[in-house]
């Protein structure tokens, strides 16, 4: 080894202290000595330390030569029998140097515990060997043995010399790392608490190299492995991902609070949409960063901890979707529009592409609504396929990147199908992405049948309340007539009841009637009885005549229809007015005389109920001053609080009414004090009052 | 919702018949319910035992109350079973004689014939 040139040796001195300056963990610092030391030094070498308690730890072997890797795991296990008189146990005893110039198999067998650990040594083919105590701070803290022998070269006292100096730096950087041995400690049970942390952690040092990673980390990123985090090139692991700000914006590595803090920057914790390019796998990331300084105040790395929030997020974003969906839906009635922005609403978070389709008069899909992410066109024709079978098979279906769900009320069948892309962002669909899609898909069911419903009554509505009622009571001569009618409830809810006063042939008809039902189905019947009557009543001029018309027309309509009537004829027959009345499943009308009410009317079935049916009339004589007031049942079935309104309150309103306003007033005041609660149904009141000193009634009206 | 109308049911099987008493209100809001019941009772009762809607308990009832009852008399008639009404309050009593029924001996029964007189109080 005396051949070897001084400044080579200066130049490995010079490699150690590179090596022993960093702070990286013990065990990475002697196997990198050791590259040093073999084979520019030495064939063989090993490390070993002794802790204060005394204990010996070999903490590096390196081999130079054929079968070295058997070797080195050879020499890494052994130990030194203590009682041996020369090499390495002796350096360990006696605290000084050995050199063994020519080593002989009697020394191997001085040194080897066993025939085993003899044929180790030997297989070394060791010529000479150095072993130096490692020195520091007045104590032995380990050792470093020197061999050499397959290169052909020998070692003497210079290299001995030159071994202590090595040893000394190596002490130094030992010593170093064992300063921190308090902190190795802790390092160790840190490292073992991040390996089970849920959270993935991820360190870097000052040149973005990823140096240590959890498995955690490893799970969130869709890898295998720590080892594929910690050998990534800097930078080289963002390519693996598509990485997204909250509002959907694309982010750098540059972009993360790693990077940021790395620059010296603040960063507090960023939230971000993570897929994974190769699965399509999205999570919810945030991610955290903190730096890490040397005592000179330089950046000697960053830890970034990052936890997963996808569940999290996956249910507040669930939540809030459904929560807005549900909110748009019901808000309007215009359902074109709703869906519109429903499906806006869906590619802001659920997926890049949603379209709503409903069934057409054709039973065909018609798209309604669709929006895609970023605002961007459709790229490509979509498989629309999957919507319509969801449809016809009223089965929702997930297959990758494509969710079709139903839309449907429970038990009914499909009247549409939400249909879900993705396209630009690689995602995949998962299950809870579809049970998300089934509530949604099931709100926006709800919605557009609500819709439906509500146009289809809001136009009966509308149109029965031009057509149901008289825009105003006409003027009949001789008489005095008031009216107050009230729909129950919501406005688009038209009920059962009507009322109509018409010129007959001899007379006029004033009646009310109120069919049984609500909705839509009782609204067309109110029509036909309505039109019925009036058409009846025209041709015919006789009440009864009107009414079994009408019972007829509904028993020839399907299911039972049940209608109930008060019907008067009002005529003159030479000065003396009187009213034909008849009822059909009605409360009795009122004859006020004098201010006092009496029941009027005889009892009879309802319009409806059977084939045939006998209605028979009673004739009221009106005097001046006389009324009769009619009036449906939703009068009298008022709900107050305890009880309901009543016939006989009914008649306490009216007594002492002195005309037919002042009767309608009466009831209408009565009623609106004695409701509780919203009105259960409609309420008609008709007054008709005789005046005084009337003539005729069969005349032609004036004007 | 409304304050009144509120129903409860209960469905009873006496021998071959069932009887559906009603306790509250029958009206608009609740005839939907009643008429459930009554589709079920229909259901239960056997070879014409009968079907018996008890009406002692109910405070009031308005049209559609009355239309489910004329729906279930013309319905007997048809399929062969009896149907009928244990009477109820005044109040009641007069919505059947407005629809002129009062006189229909068929609709109405003695509870004590139906149940035995130990249960018909």
């Amino acid at each position: 080894m005396s051949a070897s040139p001084d400044n080579d040796r200066f130049a490995l001195l010079a490699s150690i202290d590179e090596v022993t300056d960093g702070t990286v963990l013990l065990g990475g610092t002697v196997a990198r000595l050791l590259e040093y030391v073999v084979p520019a030094f030495a064939d063989v070498a090993t490390v070993d330390t002794i802790s204060h308690e005394g204990v010996f730890r070999r903490i590096g072997s390196r081999v130079e030569g054929p079968g070295r890797e058997e070797l080195e795991r050879g020499l890494l296990r052994r130990r030194p029998v203590p009682e041996a008189p020369l090499g390495l146990p002796a350096a360990l005893a006696s605290g000084k140097s050995q050199l063994i110039e020519r080593i002989t198999d009697e020394d191997l067998r001085a040194i080897a515990a066993d025939e085993a650990d003899f044929e180790l040594l030997r297989a070394l083919e060791l010529r000479s060997m150095v072993d130096v105590p490692l020195l520091a701070r007045g104590r032995i803290v380990g050792a470093l043995a020197c061999g050499v022998g397959t290169s052909g070269r020998d070692y003497g006292p210079e290299d001995l010399r030159f071994a202590e100096v090595l040893s000394g730096r190596l002490a130094l950087a030992l010593d170093n790392a064992g300063l921190s041995a308090a902190v190795s400690g802790l390092e160790q049970r840190l490292e073992a608490t991040l390996t089970n942390l849920a959270e993935a952690v991820i360190v870097r040092d000052a040149n973005a190299r990823i140096v240590f990673a959890n498995p955690a980390a490893a799970r969130l990123l869709g890898l295998v492995s720590t080892e594929e985090i910690t050998v990534a090139a800097p930078g080289s692991l963002m390519a693996l991902y598509d990485v997204f700000d909250e509002q959907g914006r694309r982010l750098e590595l540059a972009d993360l609070p790693s990077a940021i803090v790395a620059r010296g920057e603040e960063a507090g914790p960023m939230l971000v949409r993570n897929v994974i390019r190769a699965t399509g796998e999205q999570r919810w990331l945030l991610h955290k960063a903190t730096p890490v300084f040397d005592p000179g105040g330089a950046l000697t790395m960053v830890v970034s901890v990052i936890e997963d929030l996808t569940e999290v997020k996956r249910a507040e974003l669930a939540q809030r979707l459904l929560a807005e969906a549900g909110q748009i839906l019901s808000s309007s009635l215009d359902y074109h529009q709703s869906l519109q922005r429903v499906a806006e609403l869906t590619v802001s978070g659920l997926a890049d592409r949603c379209q709503v389709l409903l069934r057409g008069d054709d039973d065909g899909l018609e798209e309604v609504a669709v929006a895609h992410a970023g605002g961007e066109a459709p790229t490509e024709t979509d498989d629309l396929g999957v919507a319509a079978e969801a449809v016809e098979l009223a089965e929702a279906h997930l297959a990758g990147r494509v969710i079709a769900v139903p839309l449907a009320l429970a038990g009914q069948p499909p009247i549409g199908a939400l249909f879900l892309a993705m396209a630009q962002s690689g995602r995949m669909f998962d299950e809870s992405d579809l049970v998300l899609a089934r509530e949604l898909g099931q709100r926006a069911a709800i919605a557009v049948e609500n819709a439906r419903l509500y146009t289809e009554r809001s136009q009966i509505a509308s149109t029965l309340q031009r057509s149901l009622l008289p825009p105003e009571l006409p003027a009949i001569p001789g008489f005095e007539l008031a009216g107050f009618y009230q729909a129950a409830g919501e406005q688009n809810e038209v009920g059962g009841d009507f009322y109509d006063v018409f010129e007959v042939r001899g007379g006029w008809m004033v009646l009310v009637g109120d069919v049984a039902g609500r909705g839509a189905a009782a609204a067309a019947l109110t029509s036909l009885s309505r039109y019925t009557l009036r058409t009846a009543g025209k041709l015919l001029g006789d009440p009864v005549a009107a009414l079994e018309q009408l019972n007829a027309a509904l028993r020839e309509g399907p299911g039972l229809s049940l209608v109930s009537v008060c019907c008067a004829l009002l005529r003159d027959v030479d000065g003396d007015a009187r009213a034909e009345l008849v009822l059909a499943g009605h409360p009795p009308a009122f004859h006020l005389r004098g201010g006092r009410p009496e029941p009027a009317g005889v009892f009879a079935p309802f319009l409806g109920a059977y084939e045939r049916g006998e209605w028979t009339p009673v004739t009221v004589h009106l005097e001046p001053a006389d009324q009769l007031v009619l009036y449906t049942d939703g009068v009298i079935d008022t709900v107050g609080e305890d009880e309901r309104f009543g016939e006989d309150r009914l008649l306490a309103t009216l007594q002492g009414a002195s005309c037919a306003a002042d009767s309608v007033a009466r009831v209408e005041a009565a009623v609106r004090g004695f409701a509780h609660g919203p009105q259960a149904d409609d309420i008609a009141v008709i007054a008709v009052g005789r005046l005084l000193g009337a003539g005729r009634v069969d005349r032609e009206p004036e004007g | 919702m409304r304050r009144a109308g509120q129903l409860s049911l209960e469905l009873r099987r006496i021998g071959d018949a069932s009887v559906v008493s009603a306790r509250g209100d029958i009206d608009l809001s609740t005839v939907e319910k009643a008429g459930a019941a009554m589709d079920e009772a229909r259901e239960e009762q056997r070879g014409g035992g009968g079907l018996f809607l008890d009406l002692r308990e109910v405070r009031f009832m308005d049209t559609s109350g009355l239309r489910l009852v004329i729906a279930e008399r013309q319905r007997a008639d048809a399929e062969g079973y009896r149907f009928a009404v244990f009477p109820g309050s005044p109040k009641v009593q007069r919505l059947f004689e407005i629809a002129g029924l009062a006189g229909d001996a068929q609709l109405f029964a003695d509870p004590a014939t139906v149940l035995g007189v130990g249960e018909a109080g």
